[in-house]
């Protein structure tokens, strides 16, 4: 009975496999429609009116947001910005990143213990990071000025200074990003067979040449993923910003995603700030989307 | 049985989802314990002043046994950030302090997320109103009807450093030409003379300009910074702190208190609750009015914070209950002691302890000259932050007077939809 049970009941398997299947996925499905999904659509829903959480009557004013968004001059500054930050933090992170990288590849425990400090940074929360750097950068009161000072430069207000506080956010950014890079480069330099290398070699490559033509190219699907994950992450800088200069001084240092933060959450703009935030999606979708091409064209190549 | 173990799963996951979404049930805060009613209360409150709010709590529910107030304290952008949304779906605290600033109480109204506050009249069981200073009731009340209480009321002062004043042999200010020669004068050697907050700060430069006799706004929301009186009021002081440098440039209020309390600043404005800090910082501390006007009056800047309750509270009985006693004589008196705020009921203005009290005569002094900041002007957070604060950070960074007040006042009008007539 028992064998004639199983047998029965692997002959009916195919017909009935789908329903279970989707059965798995729906808990998955569930949660990411109700707390992704959803969200994300009503944000654009939102950006269509003007949205006012908790009253009556929302009116509907179509694209109106977006056409008062593009002759904003605060949301070209806060973009401005955001790009800034992007380009020369992910530019400083992926150099200082594979620096690194090759520096500290081989495992001695004074390389490790090296990389331990290098990647600290990575495991704090950018809010602390924020603090402790606003305290050392305290013109008057912290460590910097303190040096700056001694020097006989005087108190330098790095984060009080509107042309130097976004160069300041953009050097922290790095310090704080580097270390990751440079991890996830040690492991995809691991990752390169010795051989070829070794054939290299035996071809007359020097260092350069073997830099050049094959660590560069066998890493490059991991710079692809770091160089990715970095823009993203830099694009929607917030916390370290919100932090360090709360998006001064005189707006010096406002983000895309600061701006949200104010236009929603200070004051009250819902519809307003959803527009901006699928801007910043859009951009996001875009820039992603060149990456891409870009490196797996070289790939291919 | 092979089968049914999935499913068994997702209709676990299922439950949770389900159990997830529906743990609200669609009613404010607070619940019953055996009779007795539970009442949430959410502050911005953690700085030395949070013991006598604490107090004030503890002794409510000393009193009360039939109601058992809970009281929480996060940081103002936190409770900023969460309110809105929470009061409009019936989650979220029975009572909160929306916001240190008191103009948001108008987007609370716009949305009706807060109640009408009804239980008014006589004695500690209700909420005094005509016991307050007028201005207070005036702020919080839209359409005839009052939306929240004054959880506190405090001005500004100016606290001293006792040893900077005695080094320069200078005598603490009484009138603003005093304040100013201060300045100048204790500003040496790395210490700066008057330490100036002008963002994520209470406001400090709108009592430099009204010391000289100008203002933000006019009575119909109309800018007057770029009117001769407005600029003239600014010019001083601009002067101080750009080439004199009495203050550093841009600090934010808590790093404009770290100065002061490292001993690095000679005099700040500030309001009552910064006290306890300098004292346990170690500073000789004089705390003083605010130096007279050009005119020999005194003026400074009087401070709110609205407590209102969810318009979707189930006892909002008991929640203004809560309020009657919060804003009580008896309870305030304790409250000023321990604190050192004035009191923002006028019967208690004449009170004898809180006149023997040093530092209380003083806040309290204060308060018949005292201003609220932009009070009830459409946008405020904005007219603030857009303009006012940004205009000061570059005046103080070397713009011309006139190219700033100009291009801050026609943002302020177009704020607050000021016609320009």
């Amino acid at each position: 009975m028992t064998v004639l049970s199983s047998v029965r009941r692997v002959t009916l398997r195919p017909r009935r496999r789908l329903t279970p299947a989707l059965l798995f996925l729906a808990p998955s499905f569930i949660i990411l429609g109700i707390f992704v999904l959803w969200p994300i659509l009503a944000s654009l829903w939102y950006s269509l009116h003007d949205w006012t959480i908790g009253a009556k009557e929302q009116p509907w004013v179509g694209l109106a947001n977006y056409v008062e968004l593009l002759n904003d001059s605060r949301f070209w500054g806060a973009f401005i910005h955001s790009v800034v930050i992007t380009v020369f933090s992910v530019a400083g992170i992926i150099l200082l990143g594979l620096a690194l990288a090759l520096a500290l590849a081989n495992d001695g425990v004074g390389n490790r213990i090296i990389r331990s400090a290098f990647f600290f940074p990575t495991v704090v929360a950018l809010t602390s990071i924020g603090l402790v750097w606003r305290f050392l950068l305290d013109p008057d009161l912290g460590l910097v000025g303190a040096i700056t000072r001694s020097l006989g430069l005087g108190n330098i207000g790095l984060l009080q200074s509107p042309q130097l506080a976004l160069p300041t956010i953009i050097f922290v950014n790095i310090w704080r990003n580097a270390g990751f890079v440079m991890i996830i480069l040690i492991a995809g330099l691991k990752g390169i067979p010795e051989d070829r290398y070794e054939a290299a070699r035996l071809d007359g490559a020097g260092p350069w040449k073997l830099f050049r033509y094959i660590t560069l190219p066998a890493l490059r699907p991991t710079m692809l993923f770091g160089t990715l994950i970095m823009t993203i992450q830099s694009f929607q800088i917030f916390d370290l910003v919100y932090v360090m200069t709360g998006s001064g001084p005189l707006f010096a240092t406002d983000t895309l995603v600061t701006m949200l933060f104010r236009e929603g959450f200070v004051n009250f703009r819902t519809g307003y700030a959803a527009a901006i935030s699928w801007s910043l999606f859009v951009v996001i979708v875009i820039i992603s989307a060149l990456q891409l091409r870009f490196f797996r064209y070289n790939d291919v190549d | 049985m092979l089968r049914s173990k999935p499913l068994a799963a997702v209709a676990a996951g299922l439950g949770l989802i389900v159990t997830g979404c529906s743990g609200g049930d669609g009613s404010a805060g607070g619940g019953t314990t055996a009779g007795v009613v539970e009442l949430s209360v959410s502050t911005g409150f953690t700085g030395g002043d949070a013991p006598g709010y604490e107090q004030i709590v503890k002794d409510f529910n000393a009193s009360h046994q039939n109601i058992k107030v809970t009281m929480s304290a996060e940081p103002w952008d936190t409770i900023a950030q969460k309110l809105p949304s929470a009061w409009m779906t019936g989650q979220g605290p029975d009572i909160a302090a929306p916001s240190s600033d008191p103009n948001v109480i108008a987007q609370y109204v716009k949305t009706q997320s807060v109640l009408p506050i009804t239980l008014t009249g006589d004695g500690d069981s209700k909420v005094n109103v005509d016991k307050f200073a007028s201005n207070l009731v005036d702020e919080f009340t839209y359409d005839g009807k009052l939306y929240a209480v004054p959880a506190n009321y405090a001005t500004l002062s100016l606290y001293y450093n006792k040893a900077l004043f005695a080094a320069a042999g200078v005598k603490p200010p009484t009138t603003v030409a005093e304040l100013k020669s201060a300045a100048k004068a204790l500003t040496k050697d790395g210490t700066y003379g008057l330490v100036l907050a002008d963002n994520n700060t209470i406001p400090m430069w709108p009592v430099l300009q009204w010391l000289e006799g100008g203002d933000i706004v006019d009575g119909k929301n109309c800018s007057v910074l770029n009117t001769a009186a407005g600029r003239s009021s600014l010019q001083p002081w601009v002067g101080l702190v750009a080439d004199d440098k009495v203050s550093p440039v841009g600090l934010t209020g808590a790093e404009a208190d770290a100065l002061f309390s490292a001993g690095k600043a000679a005099m700040e404005i500030n309001g009552p609750w910064a006290a306890a800090g300098y004292k346990k910082a170690g500073i000789d501390l004089g705390i003083i009015k605010v130096p007279l006007d050009t005119n020999g009056k005194s003026v400074t800047l009087g401070s709110t914070v609205p407590l209102a309750i969810s318009a979707k509270t189930k006892y909002p009985e008991q929640a203004q209950e809560f309020l009657a006693y919060w804003t009580s004589k008896t309870a305030q008196k304790k409250f000023s002691l321990t604190t050192g705020f004035p009191s923002l009921r006028t019967d208690l203005a004449d009170d004898p302890e809180l006149r023997a009290d040093p530092v209380v005569s003083v806040f309290s002094a204060q308060v018949p000259g005292a201003r609220l900041y932009l009070p009830k002007v459409p946008n405020a957070t904005q007219v603030d932050s857009e303009a006012y604060v940004t205009m000061i950070g570059s005046l103080t960074r070397g713009t011309a007077l006139n190219d700033a007040t100009d291009s801050a006042s026609a943002k302020i009008d177009e704020l607050t939809g000021c016609s320009g007539t």
